[in-house]
């Protein structure tokens, strides 16, 4: 049964702008209602042969078909010896071949149909990313399986992928915004597989074996999600991919137990040494899980305090009134299973680098201390409210999100409860997930730039940046090898 | 049966799209409305969720700019956030005031800082001191980001602009019941524009500019674009130089807002769901409103032939490359198909996701514009990368730009095998003499054709994608060029495509520029 999106307009929206007058300033303006029921997961849920799971949606606007593999798998699950084992699997899995063709036949054929097949590993899922125009779908899915079922990492292609690697090595302390997001999660998480970087010799010895191993022990129908978007009957498309599942057997499979505990780093400034002309800052510590009660409530704070751009406090004061700098903010990250960062972030010229911190701290410590205003709440709630309908614009999109949900095993209600959990953020719920989960004393000031300038600070701000906390200057490691040479 | 991407009437829409046939020819559709003072209003409805993507563009980017203004329309666009006669302000007429006050003082500081070599520091202090008072007093009047937060209260997402060298865009995404809220600002800017908060916005745009100084190679690569084009706005960055950053005045901004911020020289486009009937009333009543300008000329310069050899050397902390340029077409002139089709046999494939599932912002496909990099079945790939094991990658790309083209080659060297960038450069030339003699398979044609056409169908899968191709095409060659350029593509033959290698690719039509990984910015 082919199932849309249902949309209520409870005013006709045709007459809108017709014979009201026009408003002189934008409170003038009234609006029609609008409801909006988000898509229901549940509708959308297929179960494959052996088990492989799915979220298929029919979209006949084009004559295309989007089809993404969700595989429970990534560089958590590996032992720190096999460290980057993952980042030569994303490029191998496709480049490597299979069992019947070589990586170089299956990419050339995709391109002559004006196909294209990705693979990505992160932290514990890797996606394997089809598009091909729908004539072309039963060859399209035909290679799409062939290489998610049957990979052979061919040596040749491997060893490419390992020159790739290690020019990415070389250049990964180039990017002052990529250096300091790296060791900003080092220093929140310590030694742990979040953390963990591979280096020259962990790419030299990984073999063709080892890749066969990892992928013969993560990948079988149980432990993937299908979702799938495009101009195909869902009952032909389904009956095409049991075709392909059904020989493929499933596995016993434990997962690593891996620590949750992270020692708190000593508050204060950690300094890296950049040959740049601003400091680039994040200030912060853990923050909590998505899984979290106060997830939504944190999602509103957030927003005041430094996440809805121009309204938000940290933008409009750092960047709007003071003129300090083009992107600041404050962010929560989440992942799957873990406590996330909650950081305070700028990048200024050296010179501001100790005020514009000394601005994020105030806004950090004035969020806890006072309510927020009645205006900032209602926008921050309108926000997410207004706007949700947003997250369902694209059918495939829209599926990949329901195969996440249940992959992280979050409740597939999540989207149809969200704006009530949103609604019912208080002003008090705001104050009080800003005293659980903001704490500037707590907090790690982490600076990427030019010790000198920014140290001396501005006739507005002077320095030295000690009078923020204790100043640890850290080393960065050859990327290759690992080792501190200096 | 002709198949169109949008129809006019919801229920029209799914008996159509029901009943197409495989393999039928995919039309872009788009229904225009022009107002009578000349802005266009295209609009692409598509029902399902309750969202309209809303775009308006401008043709004016840093092309138009001049010696002493470079930036200044990067810098408008900025200042188009910062509030109108009627938005962003509680009491314009004393807020205005305080205003003028504000510029006659930075004028005084601005002639005693750049006009003179040995301005007298002292008076500099004391009118700094001036200006933060009246600064100070200002705020009293000025509702911060009024837009934005405006926008946000209102479920806008996607709320941004972007400059580019050819034209300059405005965005936001609405829920469907409220794209009146879009038009009531976008025209009132365009109306109204008041730039307060001038002076402090050019430091965030400063800060703006040192982001892209800290990012490995830019000053290389600002030298070597400045040397590729020697006449026209293409020679500087569109984010301008620092020091007319510096130096552009309140004056100049007006100046260059009366001039090109007019309807006759702007397209709004809306994609989503909608009735297109009452959005083109609506747009009747808000950006009708908007009175005509004065024609603008066109560009005076165009970039005369090289006649000479150029070289570049430099050092930064961006890996050891090299880049090879050569002077080509503007899109739409003959010679841009069969230059595209060359660069996705020669650099272009690789399998990896490049379509357009994301959310808001970004722009699909490139139609017009480059021939996707780094590929895994280009030819120069499996050459250099797969063969001969000499690079880590290789990619060529033909930019066919508004009114230039470029056509360019960029390859990293395999240093764990003792490669340099003269070795790849003397292999590219191999394989472009190869092109020259021979040409190419009708395989390889045929490939770049079937890759360009479902490239083209994945354009029209994203909203935001589809109103910036449009939107900008509208503004240089209608709307209509996205068609035909696909078109174009479809004729391009081998003999087309030895003539334009033997034309283009000649060194004296040239630049070549290899970095070296070191210390240098």
């Amino acid at each position: 049964m082919k199932k849309t999106i249902i949309l209520t307009l409870t005013c006709a929206f045709l007459i809108t702008g017709l014979g009201l007058g026009q408003a002189q300033k934008p409170a003038d303006l009234k609006y029609p209602p609008l409801t909006y029921t988000p898509p229901d997961p549940a509708a959308y849920r297929v179960t494959f042969a052996n088990g492989l799971r799915g979220f298929v949606q029919e979209d006949h606007s084009l004559p295309l078909v989007n089809v993404t593999a969700h595989i429970n798998f990534g560089g958590l699950y590996l032992p720190k010896d096999k460290q980057g084992l993952e980042n030569l699997m994303s490029g191998a899995l496709i480049q490597g071949g299979t069992k019947t063709k070589e990586g170089t036949a299956i990419q050339e054929r995709l391109d002559f149909l004006g196909a294209s097949l990705g693979f990505n590993v992160a932290e514990r899922t890797a996606t394997l990313t089809l598009s091909v125009l729908s004539k072309d779908l039963d060859e399209g899915l035909g290679l799409f399986f062939d290489v998610l079922m049957n990979p052979e990492f061919r040596e040749g292609p491997l060893n490419l992928v390992k020159a790739r690697a290690l020019q990415q090595l070389r250049q990964a302390n180039d990017q002052p915004s990529g250096v300091l997001s790296r060791e900003y999660e080092k220093l929140l998480y310590g030694d742990h597989p979040l953390t963990w970087q591979p280096v020259k010799k962990n790419y030299d010895v990984v073999t063709s074996a080892d890749l066969k191993a990892v992928h013969e022990k993560f990948f079988f129908p149980k432990n993937i999600i299908l979702s799938a978007a495009g101009d195909f009957a869902k009952a032909d498309f389904k009956a095409k991919v049991d075709k392909y599942v059904s020989p493929w057997k499933n596995k016993d499979l434990a997962f690593p137990a891996l620590s949750k505990a992270f020692p708190a780093p000593e508050p204060g400034v950690y300094f890296i040494q950049m040959p740049t002309n601003q400091g680039y800052i994040n200030i912060g510590h853990l923050g909590p899980e998505d899984t979290s009660p106060d997830y939504h409530a944190v999602q509103v704070m957030n927003f005041i305090l430094g996440g809805g751009s121009f309204s938000s406090r940290i933008t409009s004061k750092v960047r709007s009134t003071e003129g300090l700098s083009y992107n600041q903010g404050s962010r929560f990250t989440y992942r799957w299973g873990f406590p996330g960062t909650f950081s305070g972030y700028v990048q200024t010229k050296s010179s501001t680098v100790g005020y514009a911190i000394s601005l994020i701290l105030d806004e950090f410590n004035r969020i806890r201390k006072e309510p927020v205003s009645d205006a900032e709440l209602a926008t921050a709630i309108n926000y997410y409210l207004e706007s949700f309908a947003n997250g369902f614009e694209s059918p495939q999109g829209t599926m990949a999100s329901f195969a996440n949900l249940e992959m992280t095993g979050r409740p597939l209600d999540y989207y149809k409860t969200y704006r009530d959990k949103i609604k019912a953020v208080t002003k008090a719920k705001v104050q009080e997930v800003a005293n659980k989960y903001v704490h500037p004393d707590k907090a790690v000031i982490m600076i990427a730039g030019d010790w000198d300038p920014c140290n001396k600070g501005s006739d507005k701000c002077p320095g030295p940046l000690d009078k923020l906390g204790k100043v640890h200057k850290l080393t960065l490691a050859d990327p290759l090898t690992g080792e501190i040479t200096k | 049966m002709k198949r169109t991407l949008t129809v006019f009437a919801a229920l029209v829409a799914f008996a159509a799209l029901a009943t197409l046939a495989a393999g039928a020819e995919l039309k872009l559709d788009v229904k225009e409305h022009v107002l009578a003072n000349g802005m266009k209003i295209l609009m692409i409805p598509r029902p399902g969720v309750p969202r309209v993507v809303c775009h308006v563009y401008f043709k004016v980017g840093s092309i138009n700019e001049r010696p002493g203004i470079t930036g200044i329309a990067h810098i408008h666009e900025h200042m188009m956030f910062k509030g109108t006669q009627v938005v962003g302000v509680t009491d314009f007429a004393k807020d205005a005031e305080i205003d003028k006050q504000i510029d006659s003082v930075m004028d005084k500081i601005y002639r005693e800082k750049y006009w003179k070599a040995d301005g007298d520091k002292a008076k500099i202090a004391e009118w700094q001191k001036e200006y933060d008072a009246l600064a100070k007093a200002e705020k009293a009047y000025i509702v911060k980001d009024e837009l934005d937060n405006l926008y946000a209260n209102n479920g806008g997402t996607g709320v941004n602009a972007s400059t580019g060298t050819e034209n300059t865009g405005y965005y936001v995404t609405m829920p469907s019941n409220k794209v009146e809220l879009q038009m009531f600002m976008e025209s009132d800017r365009m109306l109204n524009a008041y730039f307060r908060e001038f002076y402090s916005e050019k430091d965030v745009i400063m800060e703006e500019r040192r982001l892209s100084e800290n990012q490995p190679g830019f000053f290389f690569s600002e030298q070597v674009n400045g040397a590729f084009y020697a006449a026209t706005g293409y020679h500087w960055d569109t984010v301008g130089w620092m020091d007319d950053i510096q130096r552009i005045t309140k004056a100049d901004l007006i100046e260059f807002h009366t001039k090109y911020y007019v309807p006759n020289n702007a397209v709004a486009i809306y994609v989503g769901d909608f009735d297109p009937a009452s959005l083109a009333a609506m747009a009747e009543k808000y950006f009708g409103r908007v009175p005509r300008g004065p024609e603008i000329e066109p560009l005076r310069t165009a970039e005369p032939p090289q006649y000479s050899e150029k070289r570049m050397y430099g050092e930064s902390s961006a890996p050891t490359s090299l880049l090879m340029m050569f002077h080509s077409v503007a899109a739409g002139q003959p010679d841009a198909a069969p230059l595209q089709v060359l660069a996705s046999i020669l650099g272009g494939g690789g399998g990896g996701m490049r379509g357009g599932l994301g959310p808001d912002g970004e722009e699909i496909g490139q139609r017009g514009g480059r021939g996707f990099g780094g590929g895994g079945t280009g030819r120069l790939n499996k050459i250099l990368v797969q063969e001969k094991q000499m690079a880590v990658s290789v990619s060529a790309a033909s930019r066919a730009q508004w009114y230039v083209g470029a056509f360019q080659f960029n390859a990293t060297p395999r240093q764990d095998k003792n490669v340099t960038p003269e070795d790849l450069e003397k292999e590219i030339w191999v394989e472009i003499d190869k092109v020259k003699k021979d040409g190419v398979t009708p395989d390889e044609i045929q490939k770049a054709k079937n890759r360009f056409e479902a490239q083209f169908i994945r354009s029209l899968s994203s909203s935001s994608g589809l109103a910036g191709s449009v939107g900008r095409a509208e503004l240089m060659r209608s709307w209509k060029s996205i068609m035909t350029d696909v078109d174009d593509l479809k004729k391009v033959t081998n003999d087309d495509i030895k003539r334009v290698a033997a034309k283009y690719f000649v060194k004296d039509n040239s630049l070549t520029a290899i970095n070296r990984r070191g210390s240098g910015r």
